[in-house]
């Protein structure tokens, strides 16, 4: 059970940096109307990925910090992809 | 956004007739630019989450200040509150006994049942003497070492049967040098990652094997909470009832539970009877005073004795001190941490109840003093949310927030050795 509350928490944190990230405007215009879905779909995996790779590596006190942060970086990506490759289209 | 940015420049330059589209234009561009603000402060809040979460999981000082915000509200609580259950490790307490040349060691022993994570590879170890007397059934005890186990420590609470007879004997060091190498074998605990916790008389012993050359290198810290430094300063204090805190005297009454045990401590060592009539006059139903019929019985050096604990004579304190015999005043001197203070190589850290009716708080400033004056690393801190070593029931909210800084910032240090 208690394993289970700390899952929860992770995805609730997930969704919170996700609902965060909307309102950073980091979803690529290329992911067109139902963006907004796929990132906090990509917050909360890569919160729960997070919080899992932290726990087995850190411990459980510190799952939920390694959740935050893996959720952040993982949010960033695909904004950085794509400005990545505007950037690179308009060179060529 | 660069579109409305773009038409309200041009609604700007737009003739008067074209009012209304140039007003809708300015709501459009206050939105864009309230929308905007709203997008860096998110971005904001994003990076502050990394940043955060990447400290306190990654890096050594993170996770200590993790360990002690998990630890804190179980120790000013007294009690684990359930809200912590799903980041507490799951636990397991085992006992176990020692034979040293002073008599049996008892250690109780709390560790998580989980294998240690892969970062950083190992537990930290605290072996923790909890004081005098027989604490191995107290609840704060038992909660607090529950506490530390559920956050990832192996704790190893220790007591002798000296303790248990509510006496004090340097000679358990040798028995508290066997228990830290139990701990540092311990599976699962890093052998570097062992330190020393020692609660009010418990502090002494601790110090006594910090400083044994078996053991002085391999000690990660040594935290004193209520602790004494010299037994000769603290007998002076008592026979004097006044302490003297930077420079300014105080009256200071001790409590009977201390001057027991010193009676108890030096009773062997009288002639006579005089030892058993010392121990029983501060025993717990004794009267903490002799007849004068029942003075004038007693040697020279034993009078003095019981003069210093029963605090009678507090203007002739140090004719009493110099009064005592040289087997107690030999004892004295063993028992004191003054005595191995510079072959301790560990960093100490000093807590201490600021109005503590047990062991004065001048034993922890002088100490702090003498740390500085040898620069030796070493925090100190000084609370008013304990009586002596146990969480006060009626501590303020300032005064607890206040001191809980103090306690994290300590926390954080000790919880390093294992980050």
């Amino acid at each position: 059970m208690p394993v289970l509350y700390l899952v929860l928490t992770w995805a609730l944190l997930g969704l919170l940096v996700g609902a965060l990230a909307l309102a950073a405007r980091l979803k690529p215009a290329s992911w067109g109307g139902r963006g907004w879905l796929w990132l906090l779909a990509l917050g909360l995996g890569s919160s729960l990925f997070g919080g899992l790779l932290g726990f087995w590596l850190l411990g459980r006190l510190f799952s939920s910090a390694a959740a935050l942060w893996m959720a952040v970086l993982v949010l960033c990506l695909p904004r950085l992809v794509d400005a990545l490759r505007t950037r690179r289209g308009s060179q060529q | 956004m660069d579109n409305i940015e773009n038409n309200v420049t041009a609604d700007r330059l737009a003739p008067p007739s074209q009012v209304r589209p140039v007003a809708i234009a300015h709501t459009l561009a206050k939105k864009g630019r309230g929308r905007r603000i709203g997008a860096w402060v998110a971005r904001a809040a994003l990076a502050l989450c990394f940043l955060a979460g990447f400290y306190l999981s990654v890096f050594p000082s993170g996770r200590a200040t993790v360990r002690a915000l998990s630890i804190l509200p179980g120790l000013l609580a007294a009690a684990q509150p359930p809200w912590e259950e799903p980041v507490a490790e799951p636990i397991t307490h085992s006992e176990r006994t020692l034979t040293s040349p002073t008599g049996t060691v008892y250690l109780d022993i709390y560790a998580p049942s989980t294998d240690a994570p892969p970062v950083p590879g190992a537990r930290e170890g605290i072996l923790l003497i909890p004081g005098v007397g027989d604490q191995r059934k107290d609840a704060q005890l038992i909660n607090f070492s529950r506490t530390l186990a559920s956050s990832g420590l192996v704790v190893m609470d220790l007591t002798t049967q000296t303790l248990i007879d509510n006496r004090l004997d340097a000679g358990d060091e040798e028995g508290i040098v066997q228990a830290f190498e139990v701990l540092q074998r311990w599976p699962g605990v890093g052998a570097n990652r062992v330190g020393l916790l020692g609660f009010s008389a418990g502090g002494p012993l601790m110090c006594f094997a910090a400083a044994d050359a078996r053991v002085r290198d391999k000690v990660a810290f040594v935290t004193l909470f209520g602790g004494y430094f010299d037994a000769w300063t603290l007998l002076q204090t008592i026979g004097r009832r006044e302490l003297t805190e930077i420079g300014e005297t105080q009256p200071w009454h001790p409590v009977p539970y201390p001057l027991q045990v010193l009676a108890d401590t030096i009773a062997p060592l009288m002639p006579g009877n005089d030892g058993q009539m010392l121990a029983n006059a501060f025993a717990p139903n004794g009267r903490e005073s002799l007849s004068p019929a029942q003075i004038a019985q007693l040697a020279p050096s034993s009078a003095a004795a019981y003069h210093l604990l029963a605090g009678d004579e507090p203007g002739l304190v140090d004719a009493n001190l110099a009064a005592l015999s040289p087997e107690v005043r030999a004892l004295l001197s063993s028992l004191s941490p003054s005595r191995v203070v510079t072959q301790i190589h560990a960093p100490i850290y000093l807590l201490h109840d600021r109005s503590d009716q047990f062991v004065p708080v001048s034993e922890s400033l002088e100490f702090a003093a003498a740390l500085a004056r040898l620069h030796h690393p070493y925090d100190f801190a000084e609370f008013g949310i304990f009586q002596h070593v146990e969480v006060r029931a009626n501590s303020g909210f300032s005064q607890l927030v206040g001191d809980g800084l103090s306690l994290l910032r300590l926390a954080s240090e000790v919880m390093q050795a294992g980050s």
